[in-house]
C-alpha cells in the first residue's frame, strides 16, 4: 500500500471559478488539460496543476492510499481501475521528484492510460 | 495556462506608513497617507482570507511600529495566510523576535544593503543601523524564524553583492532578495545618485546570475523581468513580465489598492470596493496583463518573455505602462 503525503512547505490553493470552468469543459468533452486549476508555491517558485492533477492532489492527506485516490479519481472521470492507478502513481512519482510529496512505499509500474494528470507550468 | 489567477497569490500591504528611518530610495516616504484602524485592519485580513490569497507581506513603513502587528498576524495565520514582513531590524529585540515566532510569521526579511556597515548606514541614513539589522537577523535565527535578507541594488553596492550574499549565508538566511532599484518616491528624487545605467545593470546581472545558479545553501532572488535579456528568467515564475496585477497587488496604508507599491495608481479600496471586482474588472490591471510593445520593444525578440520589463520603472520614467523599461540595455 502506497500512501502519499504532501510536503508541508508547499503552499497551495484551488483556483475558485477556474476549477468549475475546467469541470464544465470536461463534462462537455472539451479541452481542459492545459487549464491550471490549482496553484502551488514551492521555494519561491509558482506552479499549477490541471484538473486531473488537482483532483489527485486534493485527495492526498497522508492517510489515503494511491488505490483509494485512484478509485475516487477514476470514478470522477469514468476511467478503468487498474490503468487509473498506474497513471495516478506515475503522476505522484513525478511530483515526488519535485519534492512536493513523499511516497511511503514503491510499487511496480504497468502500461499508462492515454490521459494524465499534469503540471501545466 | 489561465489568463490570470482567481485572486492574487501575494498581497503586499503597507500596514503602516510610519517609519523610524528615511532611506534614500524609499518609495513611500513621500506618501503621507493615513493608516487603517485596528478594526479596519482585521477586516482586511478577513477579505484577503475569503479571497484565498496565499501570502500576505507587510512592507512600506516599519511594521514593528504598528501596535496591533502581532494579534493581526495571529488572526491572518489562523485563517490560512502565510504572513511575511520586511523590517529594518532596528526595533527587533529578543522580545519582538519571540513574539514574531509565536504569531506564526512564515518568514521575515531584514533589510541589509551592504556587508560594509558604513555603506549600509549611509544608504539607510541611520548611524548604527547595520549593527541593529545584523543583530535582528541573529535573534530571528535563534528563535527559528525563517529569515530572508532584503537588499536594494544600486550605485552604492552593485559591485559588492558577493560579500552581501556571504553575509546573508552567515546569518542563516534561506534567501537573499537582490531587489532592483526603482525610481519611485525618494528613489525618484535620488535617481541620479543611486540608479545604475542600463549597461551597469547588464554587467551586474551577468555577474550575479551565474552566482545565483551555482550558489549552494542560499537562494538568490532578483524578481526582475529584465533577466529575460540574458535568458535567465527565474524558474517557476508562471507569468511573463512584471508580476504586479498578475500574481500580486498592493494595499496602501490607507486601504487604497494599487497594482504594486511602485505604481501609484489607485484602482480601488480594500474596504469600500469588492476585492474580486477590482481584481477581475480593473481596466488598469487588464492593461498590465495585456501590455503592447512600444518604442524599442516593437520588434524586439525578447518582448514575449519580458513584456517590456518592469512596468513600475517604465511608468515612473515615462508615465505609461507600455514604455520600455529604462533599465533595458537591449538595442542601446
Amino acid at each position: 500500500m502506497i500512501v502519499p503525503k504532501r510536503n508541508p512547505d508547499v503552499v497551495w490553493r484551488l483556483e475558485k471559478g477556474l476549477h468549475e470552468i475546467a469541470w464544465d469543459k470536461a463534462r462537455k468533452e472539451e479541452e481542459y488539460e492545459d487549464l491550471g486549476v490549482l496553484t502551488l508555491m514551492v521555494k519561491g517558485g509558482i506552479h499549477q496543476l490541471n484538473l486531473v492533477g488537482a483532483e489527485i492532489w486534493t485527495r492526498i492527506n497522508g492517510i489515503n492510499t494511491v488505490r483509494k485516490i485512484s478509485g475516487e479519481v477514476g470514478e470522477l472521470f469514468g476511467w478503468e481501475g487498474e490503468e487509473t492507478e498506474e497513471a495516478v502513481l506515475e503522476f505522484l512519482k513525478g511530483i515526488e521528484e519535485r519534492g512536493w510529496v513523499t511516497l511511503k512505499e514503491s510499487a511496480g509500474r504497468g502500461p499508462a492510460p492515454p490521459w494524465k494528470g499534469s503540471v501545466t507550468t | 495556462m489561465i489568463p490570470y489567477l482567481s485572486s492574487p497569490v501575494t498581497v503586499n500591504w503597507g500596514i503602516t506608513a510610519r517609519c523610524n528611518f528615511v532611506c534614500s530610495h524609499c518609495f513611500s516616504r513621500l506618501d503621507p497617507s493615513e493608516e487603517l484602524s485596528p478594526e479596519e485592519a482585521l477586516r482586511v485580513v478577513d477579505i484577503l482570507a475569503e479571497q484565498s490569497v496565499m501570502f500576505l507581506n507587510y512592507g512600506t513603513g516599519e511594521p514593528l511600529l504598528r501596535r496591533d502587528l502581532f494579534p493581526l498576524t495571529s488572526l491572518a495565520v489562523s485563517k490560512g495566510l502565510k504572513v511575511t514582513m520586511n523590517s529594518n531590524g532596528s526595533l527587533l529585540d529578543a522580545v519582538a523576535a519571540r513574539r514574531i515566532r509565536e504569531a506564526g510569521f512564515h518568514s521575515v526579511g531584514i533589510s541589509i544593503d551592504s556587508a560594509m556597515p558604513g555603506t549600509h548606514d549611509a544608504f539607510r541614513r541611520m548611524p548604527g543601523s547595520f549593527e541593529k539589522a545584523v543583530r535582528a537577523a541573529r535573534l530571528l535565527r535563534d528563535e527559528g524564524v525563517p529569515l530572508t535578507v532584503s537588499s536594494v541594488i544600486c550605485k552604492v553596492n552593485h559591485g559588492d553583492f558577493p560579500a552581501l550574499v556571504a553575509l546573508a549565508k552567515e546569518l542563516g538566511a534561506h534567501t537573499i532578495d537582490l531587489h532592483n532599484f526603482k525610481c519611485s518616491g525618494m528613489g525618484g528624487l535620488n535617481k541620479e545618485a543611486l540608479d545604475l545605467s542600463p549597461d551597469e545593470w547588464r554587467r551586474f546581472y551577468e555577474a550575479a546570475v551565474p552566482m545565483r545558479d551555482r550558489e549552494k545553501g542560499i537562494e538568490i532572488a532578483f524578481d526582475d523581468p529584465i533577466l529575460s535579456l540574458l535568458g535567465a528568467e527565474e524558474k517557476g515564475k508562471l507569468v511573463a513580465g512584471s508580476v504586479c496585477g498578475k500574481l500580486s497587488l498592493y494595499i496602501k496604508p490607507n486601504g487604497e489598492i494599487t497594482p504594486c507599491g511602485f505604481i501609484p495608481v489607485t484602482i480601488g479600496h480594500i474596504l469600500r470596493d469588492d476585492f474580486g471586482e477590482v481584481w477581475h474588472g480593473s481596466k488598469v490591471l487588464e492593461h498590465l496583463r495585456n501590455k503592447a510593445a512600444a518604442g524599442k520593444c516593437s520588434g524586439c525578440a525578447k518582448f514575449s518573455s519580458c513584456l517590456g520589463g518592469c512596468t513600475a520603472r517604465a511608468y515612473a520614467a515615462f508615465g505609461t505602462y507600455d514604455a520600455p523599461d529604462p533599465h533595458c540595455w537591449s538595442g542601446d
